[in-house]
């Protein structure tokens, strides 16, 4: 037994070294093959150091040798001193949107070279708070930034603390040692509500979750079964029931907060005696036998995975005869299953958005580059919204989703359910208290007639360098910090300018030109310029780049967004 | 009885088991009543097989029911019973409603009825199969007994549980899958019990005689080694049902038993285990009906064993 341990413990470590010393030699590879990029990189460094100087200013610039790689990113230079443009792979009009999200936030050159590529703990921003101290795992304090170029912070003092028991968090409201608290437990609802001192907000819910079907399997390779299943569970019965308040009844796959979502008809109205006929029709009159599979998290979208199951086996059965066995299936092998096709029956899956734009929604599951998680493509609705994803102008762009909308509600790749939400409280006195619908609170609106506001979240902050980090309480601290190009409205989910003035785009959206706010200054002095904002995005970017380091170095959000590193080292 | 038995019966061997045994019960019986405790288990026992058997008069609603619509209700509505205080305009839930709004009560006399059939289903299955084992394994001896008693080693040397789940993994989740492992693994323990029985009145004179009768195998085995070695297998048994239905409870409770919308007790326990504090009638009345029911085989498991075994009882009272 002791000898089996050890020989396998020695395979590991040779199987290691093994790994270890083919990883080597690939990175100096890629290396080679990419000298442009670092070349580029040299000349700026004394320029930045004199970014007052306008005329000295020498503009970086950062190019991949082709398209190679995978990545939709082409070039990122810094026209002038206040011009950044990007180049494109391909057309994105959704660029504007993922280009506002916090893990794009600009810090100074100067200090992302002093610390290595990793400010866990000291970011350097233009925001309206600057870190003042991080006491791990108590609190972390903000103070108020006089040099702020946007209106001054209400609160001089920011203070963020952290809870997990959604109990403990409203007690804490309570007793008013917080001004606000995310995510009260659904059940104290009706309590918060009830108490004059406090205010519930809801939370726009920018998510969906619906019953998927694998349309490779009998009997769901008919769309007539799939539309009389459609019109056969009665959606607001689950909303009302096992949802909190907040949540909406899906009327269309993609939440009405993004722009163009909600073009088209409403989904099918709950109407079971039209179902059995269509069920019928399909020669299933009697009903038929089939597996609903789901995983036993706990999601935005699907608070409640268990008993909403549960209701729809029992809905199918009392409306179709259809009787449904419950499958529950580890997290990552039920999403592998689901994504290769494997499923073959239902499923209750759900969406989160990344960032406020249809593409993240619709292109992701029914476009051209979508998995086999419905099975089969369905060609009009992938050739539909291909042509919306190339038009810019969300007016131009809303006809094409309408049709996209109707084409999902005739095939019925999947049924959406529900929008679910959540919801953020306050104390009845604070000003302008808000919810975001990505979580981004933002605190420097919010005040409470005092120096000090204190937000109570559901976890510490990760680390404060959000480039690479994932985590929604990180993000809402970074956002109180750092900021990006552009940002989202304040609780909402438009873009608008930020560290850029203005933007354009040329004609096939393949050009992004940036316009920089003038005389913007970070936390520590430094001038805010173009070369800032191309060394904050290309160490992300580059995959060999020296400052690519991070917290874990996987910078997950670019990746997501914009496609493969640059330079990414072979599997 | 016995003294028809007596004139008609010429075999004294015979006679002298069938007397013996039958004062046997009588004493086992006498002594079994006098333990309070052995009682009421019987008693709850007694009580508990009555309501599974009538459960569909005594529950006031369909098991399967999902409320919403049909009444003025709420998911996972507290108690409301109508003589401690609960309006009377409301519909009387005595023990709530559960996540998908249905009766909860209702499912619990439900419950009754699947939790004992897995017990005396599985206890069933692993006495025959063991007795059959551990006969086999006492009466041969030699190799016979050492290969049947190293397979119920290497069965005995896995936690129960573990066993249990790994063989419903293979056969996957369902309540009779949950039933034929939980049977297997319990096969060993009366294995062992019944070969020890065997080994001991094998060597007995009544079976020698009935040997030098000419009687055979199968004969003097199943004819007469085994009816007077199934005392502690009673015992046995009795205590296997109430470890059968907490296995039961438990790989329900694990989502490998029972499948929803299944009213099984362990597997509703675990889906409303998250919701202990702000609904604790949901995991609070299953896990009593399951207490309850162990406690009472335990405790009629324990007397049996006392009254069968005569020096035990003398020590224990």
């Amino acid at each position: 037994m002791k000898r089996n341990f050890f020989v396998l413990l020695s395979v590991f470590v040779l199987a290691s070294m093994l790994l270890a010393a083919c990883g080597a030699p690939a990175a100096p590879a890629t290396e080679v093959a990419e000298p442009v990029a670092p070349a580029a990189e040299e000349p700026a460094a004394p320029a930045a150091e004199e970014p007052a100087a306008m005329p000295e200013f020498v503009a970086d610039k950062y190019e991949a040798p082709d398209c190679e790689y995978g990545g939709i990113i082409k070039s990122i230079e810094a026209v002038d001193a206040y011009t950044v443009k990007f180049t494109l792979c391909a057309a994105d009009p959704a660029f504007p949107s993922k280009i506002a999200f916090s893990s794009f936030a600009v810090q100074p050159k100067e200090h992302l070279e002093a610390t290595g590529g990793s400010p866990l703990e000291n970011p350097v921003g233009t925001g309206p708070y600057q870190v003042a101290e991080w006491k791990r795992g108590e609190e972390l304090i903000f103070k108020a930034y006089d040099g702020y170029w946007g209106e001054k912070a209400k609160a001089t003092t920011l203070v963020f603390r952290w809870q997990s028991e959604a109990a403990a968090r409203l007690l804490e409201l309570q007793s008013g040692t917080v001004d606000g608290i995310d995510n009260p437990g659904p059940d104290d609802f009706a309590v918060i509500e009830g108490d004059a001192n406090l205010a519930l907000i809801n939370r726009p819910a920018l998510n969906v979750f619906y019953v998927g079907f694998t349309n490779t399997f009998a009997p769901f390779d008919n769309e007539l079964v799939r539309q009389a299943i459609a019109m056969s569970i009665d959606r607001s019965r689950i909303v009302d029931n096992f949802y909190p308040a907040g949540s909406e009844v899906a009327s269309h796959f993609s939440p009405c907060a993004i722009p163009g979502a909600c073009e088209g008809e409403d989904w099918y109205a709950f109407d079971p005696a039209k179902g059995k006929e269509l069920l019928a029709e399909a020669g299933f009159a009697d009903g038929f036998a089939t597996k609903l599979f789901y995983r036993d998290v706990v999601r935005g979208y699907l608070p409640q995975p268990g008993v909403v199951a549960q209701d729809i086996q029992a809905q199918l059965k009392e409306n179709l005869n259809i009787d449904v066995t419950i499958e529950v299936q580890e997290s990552g092998t039920f999403l592998d299953n689901a994504d290769s096709g494997a499923l073959d029956g239902m499923y209750l899956l759900g969406w989160g958005a990344d960032y406020p734009d249809m593409t993240n929604f619709v292109d992701y599951h029914f476009g051209a580059g979508s998995s086999k998680q419905f099975g089969n493509k369905f060609d009009d609705i992938v050739v539909t919204l291909k042509d919306a994803a190339s038009l810019a102008m969300d007016s131009d762009r809303a006809p094409l989703y309408a049709k996209a909308n109707d084409l999902i509600k005739q095939h019925v790749p999947m049924i959406p359910v529900a929008h679910g939400g959540s919801a953020v409280a306050f104390k009845a006195t604070v000003e302008d208290g808000h919810a975001s619908p990505l979580g981004n609170e933002y605190f420097a609106v919010m005040g409470n007639g005092g120096d000090t506001f204190v937000w109570m979240q559901n976890a510490e902050p990760i680390s404060l360098y959000c480039a690479d980090e994932t985590d929604g309480e990180s993000l809402r601290a970074c956002e109180q910090v750092t900021e990006s190009l552009l940002r989202y409205e304040v609780g909402g989910t438009a873009v608008e300018p930020a560290l850029a003035e203005s933007y354009e785009a040329n004609t096939d959206l393949t050009e992004w030109t940036f316009q920089l706010r003038q005389g913007v200054t970070f936390h520590d002095g430094s001038a805010f310029d173009a070369n800032d904002v191309v060394a904050s995005l290309v160490l992300q970017w580059d995959a060999t780049h020296p400052l690519h380091k991070g917290n874990t170095g996987a910078f997950s959000y670019w990746s997501g967004l914009f496609g493969p590193f640059l330079n990414a080292p072979a599997e | 009885m016995s003294p028809e038995k007596k004139t008609t019966v010429a075999n004294l061997d015979a006679e002298g088991i069938t007397l013996e045994s039958v004062s046997l019960w009588q004493t086992t019986w006498r002594r079994l009543f006098k333990r309070k405790s052995s009682m009421v288990g019987l008693a709850i026992i007694l009580i508990m097989i009555f309501i599974a058997l009538t459960a569909q008069w005594l529950a006031p609603y369909d098991p399967y029911q999902v409320l919403i619509g049909k009444e003025e209700v709420k998911m996972r509505q507290a108690p409301c019973i109508h003589l401690l205080g609960c309006p009377a305009d409301q519909p009387q839930h005595i023990m709530g409603l559960d996540g998908n709004v249905r009766d909860q009560f209702s499912r619990l006399l439900y419950g009754t009825r699947l939790s004992l059939l897995v017990g005396f289903s599985t206890v069933t299955l692993a006495i025959v199969i063991g007795t059959v084992l551990g006969a086999i394994s006492g009466y041969f001896g030699g190799w016979v007994d050492t290969i049947i008693m190293r397979l119920m080693d290497v069965l005995l040397a896995f936690p129960s549980l573990l066993l249990a789940i790994a063989i419903v993994t293979v056969l996957g989740p369902g309540l009779i899958n949950a039933l034929l492992a939980i049977g297997i693994v319990s096969i060993p323990a009366y294995a062992r019990v019944v070969r020890a029985s065997v080994l001991s009145v094998r060597e007995m004179d009544f079976v020698s005689a009935t040997r030098a009768l000419g009687g055979n195998t199968y004969e003097i085995l199943f004819g007469r080694i085994l009816p007077n070695a199934l005392t502690p297998l009673i015992v046995q048994g009795t205590l296997g049902i109430a470890t059968a239905i907490l296995d039961a409870a438990a790989l329900s409770f694990l989502g490998l038993g029972a499948q929803p919308p299944t009213p099984e007790w362990g597997a509703m326990l675990g889906s409303e285990r998250n919701q202990v504090f702000t609904a604790p009638h949901l995991v609070f009345y299953p896990g009593l009906a399951i207490m309850i029911v162990v406690l009472s085989f335990n405790l009629l498991g324990d007397g049996l064993r006392d009254a069968l075994d005569p020096r035990l009882a003398h020590a224990s009272s």
